[in-house]
């Protein structure tokens, strides 16, 4: 299992032009936001304090969860490419086992997206320590560490279970165009969740990466928010709703109930994609090979 | 008997893909089937490594077989190094020594390239990579799908003696599918296929026996007064020449010395693997 995350990985990196592109498509709301957004939205946020900060971190929160569901896309289309090139045909004559090697596909996955929020944490932070003079306190890194964690390994396995269906070099390339352009609507990174037309948030509460997103809101811009509506608790809410820092159910969530729904999402998902591929497994396997 | 299939069947939809195939295969041996493009070799080949079901039939291993693949494309990828491609695939074999990869790159004379990346390789390199990837776990039986299809004369002559070592020096056993004739001539055992049926089976040397005619080309100073001394058909008639389809080479002799003052040359070329597989299989396209 090990040789093969180091294949997958060894492949990642050795395309430096993917690994580029990869992370230029993260950097995409980023870009958007700073050449087209941050203007029009600064103005409309004027009379609060800290404005530029709170709309930086906010713009972090939603790209990291971007990068997420997108990175560990492109990772696990390795394995309709494998398929499509009869690769796997190959993998499966070694010892390793398919559900090892499925396993070893959604770890590789998992890694490169983690890696990548890294990599894009660093990048946005920079830039914007350097314009607006953005700073975290260690706890607050600490919590979007491991929430990057958490991230990567739920968009891998939602990722796989959507992919399970894909077939094609074809159509994954397709789905991938969709899910990129999508994304940014769908966990509110382009335009804020309340500002949305009702059926459109909704919507928002079925996609795994807007719990994501939401967290990543909570963790950074909460360094900002507290000073900003110190004792205003119905004006907070009324902001976190409309900027999706926090979803809203019956109520808002809190941070826990948000860990317990992706928790959820996260074992139903690997429920479904290793549900899947055990079951074309078993199929397959059904003593196909007699011996005397 | 250490690989044999019973009335092995595959179908997709409407269409009988392998139909009824019987195989014996024995422990050292060299089998070659042999058939044009859409046949059912891959299919068949498919199924014996366990890739693909069967519909109907049964395939039955002497005892859990190590197998060795050769797919018909590149299966290694492009990016990662020789040694790189061959690493990680003995890796993930539970029971491959650590020089194994060293061992194979001395047999195969893969050295020059070993740091070379996989997709920057000619054909015939690649195929060596491809072969020393399939001897990793030391296989019982190594299958080959289309070994040698788009490499040059050459190549295709380096990797046959590649592989013929290997079972002769190795006791391996060799199941390849082609559809280059000559190289089934050099298999102990020639299988023909088509339409997923086997139509023939044999050494090289019987099939043409059977089912490949000899050609006798006579040049003649009198050819129509030849044509009435030999009570054959002949093939085709010209001014100077007339040739016969004999199926022995008797035939031939006993043409030749009846007729001996007739004949000013003669050619006789014994049936060739070419027109035993176009007597088998038809000369129409698919």
């Amino acid at each position: 299992m090990l040789a093969m995350i180091k294949r997958n990985l060894l492949l990642y990196f050795r395309d430096r032009s993917g690994v580029f592109f990869s992370l230029l498509g993260a950097l995409i709301s980023f870009v958007l936001y700073l050449v087209f957004l941050k203007k029009n939205m600064l103005a409309s946020w004027h009379q609060l304090p800290n404005a530029k900060l709170l709309l930086d971190t906010w713009l972090i929160a939603g790209t990291l969860a971007i990068t997420g569901i997108t990175t560990t896309l492109t990772n696990l289309a390795l394995l309709v490419t494998d398929k499509e090139q009869h690769i796997a045909a190959d993998l499966e004559l070694t010892d390793a086992g398919p559900l090892r090697l499925f396993a070893s596909y959604l770890c590789s996955a998992a890694f490169i997206g983690m890696l990548m929020q890294v990599a894009m944490f660093a990048i946005m932070w920079g830039g914007f320590y350097v314009t607006d003079g953005l700073t975290f306190s260690a706890s607050t890194l600490l919590n979007v560490f491991v929430l990057m964690g958490t991230s990567s390994l739920l968009a891998t396995a939602v990722n796989a279970a959507i992919i399970r269906g894909i077939h094609s070099v074809d159509s994954l390339d397709k789905l991938g165009t969709i899910v990129g352009t999508a994304a940014g609507f769908l966990v509110g990174t382009y335009i804020p969740i309340g500002m949305l037309p009702t059926f459109a948030q909704n919507l928002v509460k079925f996609i795994p990466g807007s719990y994501v997103a939401a967290l990543y809101r909570q963790f950074l811009m909460a360094d900002k928010l507290n000073p900003v509506f110190a004792g205003h608790v119905a004006a907070r809410d009324q902001f976190e709703r409309l900027m999706g820092v926090r979803l809203n159910w019956s109520t808002l969530l809190t941070q826990q109930e948000t860990y317990h729904i992706m928790g959820l999402i996260f074992i139903g998902a690997v429920a479904l994609a290793f549900g899947t591929e055990w079951f074309q497994v078993w199929r397959r396997h059904r003593r196909v090979v007699h011996e005397r | 008997m250490l690989l044999e299939t019973q009335h092995l069947t595959k179908t997709f939809g409407d269409h009988v893909a392998v139909n009824d195939v019987n195989l014996q295969i024995e422990k050292g041996s060299f089998t070659a089937l042999l058939g044009p493009n859409g046949a059912g070799k891959s299919t068949t080949m498919n199924m014996l490594i366990g890739l693909s079901r069967p519909t109907a039939g049964r395939i039955i291993y002497d005892q859990q077989p190590k197998l060795g693949v050769v797919f018909q494309g590149s299966v290694l990828d492009n990016m990662l190094t020789v040694r790189e491609n061959l690493q990680i695939r003995a890796d993930q074999y539970r029971h491959v020594p650590a020089d194994r990869v060293a061992v194979l790159r001395e047999q195969l004379g893969l050295t020059s390239f070993m740091k070379q990346r996989y997709g920057t390789l000619s054909g015939g390199q690649k195929r060596r990579v491809d072969i020393a990837r399939a001897l990793l776990n030391e296989p019982d039986i190594l299958f080959l799908d289309e070994p040698t299809t788009g490499l040059d004369i050459q190549t295709r002559l380096a990797i046959w003696t590649l592989i013929q070592r290997l079972q002769r020096e190795h006791g391996l056993t060799v199941i390849l599918t082609t559809h280059y004739l000559d190289e089934a001539d050099s298999a102990d055992n020639v299988i023909v296929i088509d339409h997923g049926r086997v139509l023939a089976r044999g050494t090289a040397t019987e099939i043409k026996d059977r089912y490949a005619a000899d050609l006798l080309t006579l040049t003649s100073p009198d050819v129509p007064q030849l044509a009435a001394h030999v009570a054959r058909e002949p093939l085709r008639v010209t001014d100077q020449q007339i040739a016969f389809s004999l199926p022995t080479m008797q035939d031939a002799l006993d043409i030749l010395t009846t007729n001996r003052a007739l004949i000013s040359n003669f050619e006789f070329r014994p049936g060739t693997m070419d027109d035993a597989f176009l007597a088998l299989t038809g000369k129409g396209m698919r």
